[in-house]
């Protein structure tokens, strides 16, 4: 009986079982639960990472917060680029069901052949084909209102510039990628991007965001960029010079307008230009920003420099007289000459009729050390401390290597080479009392702090040579402009064209204009370029100086400077009785 | 003994029925706050698109362009402008017929 237990206290009911019987079973069961714990514990604790990551991925999901792109704005707050939705249309070609009807529909939509469209689809291996990248919202709507299967959009940012070609230059262009390619997008490309954020989170079913997991990083958008460029005046320069370049068949154009108080750049243009919207066959002349990466042989804009060196040194008065006859000089060997040969005249009067003769006569009483030291000071060789991709230092080679017959023609221009950017930042030593100052594209309202080069009297002398120069029986008459006084040098010079500069039929010219407005107290400077005219007249006094005229006249008028000339009026006020 | 556990159970079941309620309503209301959050982003990029069209509107070549031939306008000049000047004194100016 001690063999085997009792379930019942009737002896009738009593079976035989044998107690391993049942503590195999108890063994069993305690066995199974070990079983069942160890799993636990296993799951729990040992592989519980593994579960923990298994599960996290069917319902944990990572988004990325793009970033938005900062805004470029001209100096009074107008958009010249801004990042606006545009999404980009995408199939996959499998999936994709249409009828003939709603191909075409869709192809209208898209700008593009039907034929094309269908290609596009037509191959059903494919699990991803992008139909078109960055359209227009409006359009993408339209897509989405038509409810084609197999047919998706991914949201994309796209650049836009409002102001199109006029400030294509300066502001340059994004890829599809959102990175800068060219000018201030490209310069300025860290500051603008920003930072993107993410965040982690749990969807449910429906692939809706139910929760947050952990720290969201919000995304740092890119910071705003103010330029020192008033796109009123970028406007009206760009379309001065294109008109100039149109009218004098010219191959190019280029003009910068500088704010003759702080350096700030108000307007940068070139011609050819491009719509930065539409880059398709886009060419290298159209892209190359021709005032900051094109040099050449500054010529008579250099004078007043030489000029100013032997007034600051006291070597010559304005009023000094230079002998020019008989229109040439022989140095070394060489011989420069004179376009027309003047005979005596004074200093100022040199400047005023260009003449290569008595600067370098001047030039000639002077330490070639000194001159270099002088155009370095001036910019000249050195690269301009401006924020913009690729520009260009030009060339001036070391006083020690100058032959005399080279310091002679470098006194006038050639044998040295600069950008018109350079040469119109070159003139803030005679606009801003003798002191050069630093150029700026980015909006900066307070005075510049110059380095200086000249005294203030010197400075003053020498603008006054230049109003002479822009006057009546100086070079570039047609600079002036009505209302306010101006003074600039013109320069004319011929192109390279192989080894020399051409035989008399052939020969190329590049003209250009440098100067400044009001020439008492300089608001603006502005500079002017147009590469091969060829319609006939070619010096700078008459292809440049037109579009320095006009964009002076616009400029001032927008930066609301009185006229400091005498105007005669003619407003009609005469009024009319009015009658009862 | 029975009556309090039975009441505790109580309490735990109507508990855990809560929390169950709860948490579906907070994953619906934050489903919902995501949904605005995004319908806010959307309306700000499509306020600044219309901001660019706007701006793309008024560029200074279609409003000089429409100033020209639509509305027969011509560029000012200093010739056509009559200057006066503004400052603290400009009523007594005018008071004593000083136009400059």
């Amino acid at each position: 009986m001690s063999r085997s237990i009792q379930y019942t206290s009737s002896p009738l009911l009593a079976s035989r079982t044998p107690v391993w019987r049942s503590k195999f079973v108890v063994g069993a069961i305690a066995l199974a639960f070990f079983g069942l714990a160890a799993r636990a514990a296993y799951i729990q604790v040992v592989a519980n990472d593994f579960f923990q990551r298994q599960g996290e991925v069917r319902f944990a999901r990572t988004l990325d917060l793009p970033a938005n792109r900062g805004r470029i704005l001209d100096r009074n707050g107008l958009i010249l680029a801004s990042s606006v939705p545009a999404p980009s249309i995408w199939a996959i070609p499998e999936d994709v069901d249409m009828d003939k009807a709603q191909m075409q529909r869709l192809a209208k939509l898209l700008e593009m052949p039907t034929a094309d469209l269908a290609k596009k689809l037509d191959d059903e291996d494919k699990t991803f084909v992008w139909i078109k990248r960055q359209v227009d919202a409006d359009v993408a709507k339209q897509i989405a209102e038509l409810n084609l299967k197999g047919i998706y959009q991914r949201k994309e940012y796209k650049r836009k510039y409002p102001e199109g070609e006029a400030a294509a230059h300066i502001v340059g262009f994004t890829n599809v990628e959102d990175n800068g390619q060219e000018g201030v997008e490209l310069m300025f490309n860290k500051t603008l991007l920003g930072r993107p954020g993410m965040r982690h989170v749990i969807k449910d079913r429906l692939g809706r965001a139910v929760e947050d997991v952990g720290e969201v990083i919000p995304p740092v958008d890119g910071q705003d960029l103010q330029l020192s460029i008033d796109s009123k005046i970028q406007f009206f320069a760009y379309q001065k010079l294109r008109d100039a370049v149109l009218v004098n068949r010219a191959h190019a154009g280029s003009v910068v307008v500088l704010d003759a108080i702080t350096g700030e750049v108000l307007a940068l243009a070139n011609y050819p230009s491009y719509v930065p919207d539409k880059r398709k066959n886009l060419t290298g002349e159209q892209l190359r920003n021709r005032a900051l990466t094109d040099t050449f042989e500054p010529g008579s804009v250099m004078k007043p420099f030489t000029v100013g060196l032997a007034l600051n040194k006291g070597r010559v008065k304005p009023s000094t007289v230079i002998d020019t006859a008989p229109g040439s000089v022989t140095i070394g060997g060489a011989t420069i000459h004179d376009s027309h040969a003047h005979g005596a005249l004074t200093v100022e009067q040199v400047i005023q009729v260009s003449s290569n003769v008595g600067t370098a006569k001047i030039a000639m009483q002077m330490p070639a050390s000194d001159m270099w030291e002088t155009f370095s000071q001036a910019g000249f060789g050195q690269k301009p401390q401006i924020e913009f991709p690729g520009v260009v230092s030009g060339r001036l080679r070391p006083a020690k290597t100058w032959r005399p017959i080279e310091q002679a023609t470098i006194s006038y221009g050639y044998g040295l080479s600069a950008s018109l950017f350079q040469m119109a930042r070159s003139y803030t030593v005679f606009s801003h009392d003798g002191q050069i100052i630093p150029a700026t594209l980015l909006k900066n309202s307070t005075p510049a702090q110059g380095v200086s080069v000249f005294s203030p009297a010197t400075a003053a002398e020498v603008r006054h040579m230049l109003q002479m120069a822009a006057g009546p029986g100086g070079t570039g008459p047609k600079a002036q402009t009505i209302g306010y006084s101006v003074g600039g040098k013109s320069g004319t010079a011929y192109k390279q064209v192989g080894k020399g500069y051409g035989s008399d039929g052939n020969r190329k010219y590049r003209s250009w204009f440098v100067g400044m407005a009001p020439i008492d107290s300089p608001r603006v400077i502005v500079a002017v370029m147009l590469d091969e005219p060829s319609a006939g007249k070619y010096f700078g006094g008459e292809v440049a100086a037109p579009v320095f005229s006009e964009t002076v006249q616009q400029t001032l008028r927008m930066l609301g400077v009185q006229p400091d000339m005498a105007v005669r009026p003619q407003i009609v006020a005469t009024a009319v009785e009015e009658s009862f | 003994m029975i009556r309090l556990n039975l009441v505790l159970l109580l309490a735990v079941m109507a508990s855990a029925v809560y929390l169950v309620s709860v948490q579906y309503e907070s994953r619906r209301v934050f489903t919902e706050l995501d949904r605005a959050r995004s319908e806010s982003r959307r309306l700000e990029a499509e306020y600044e698109r219309l901001q660019v069209e706007k701006r793309g509107q008024a560029t200074p070549a279609r409003v000089e362009k429409l100033a020209r031939e639509k509305l027969q306008m011509r560029q000012a000049s200093p010739a056509i402008t009559h200057y006066v000047t503004y400052s603290g004194s400009a009523g007594a100016d005018a008071a004593k017929g000083e136009t400059p």
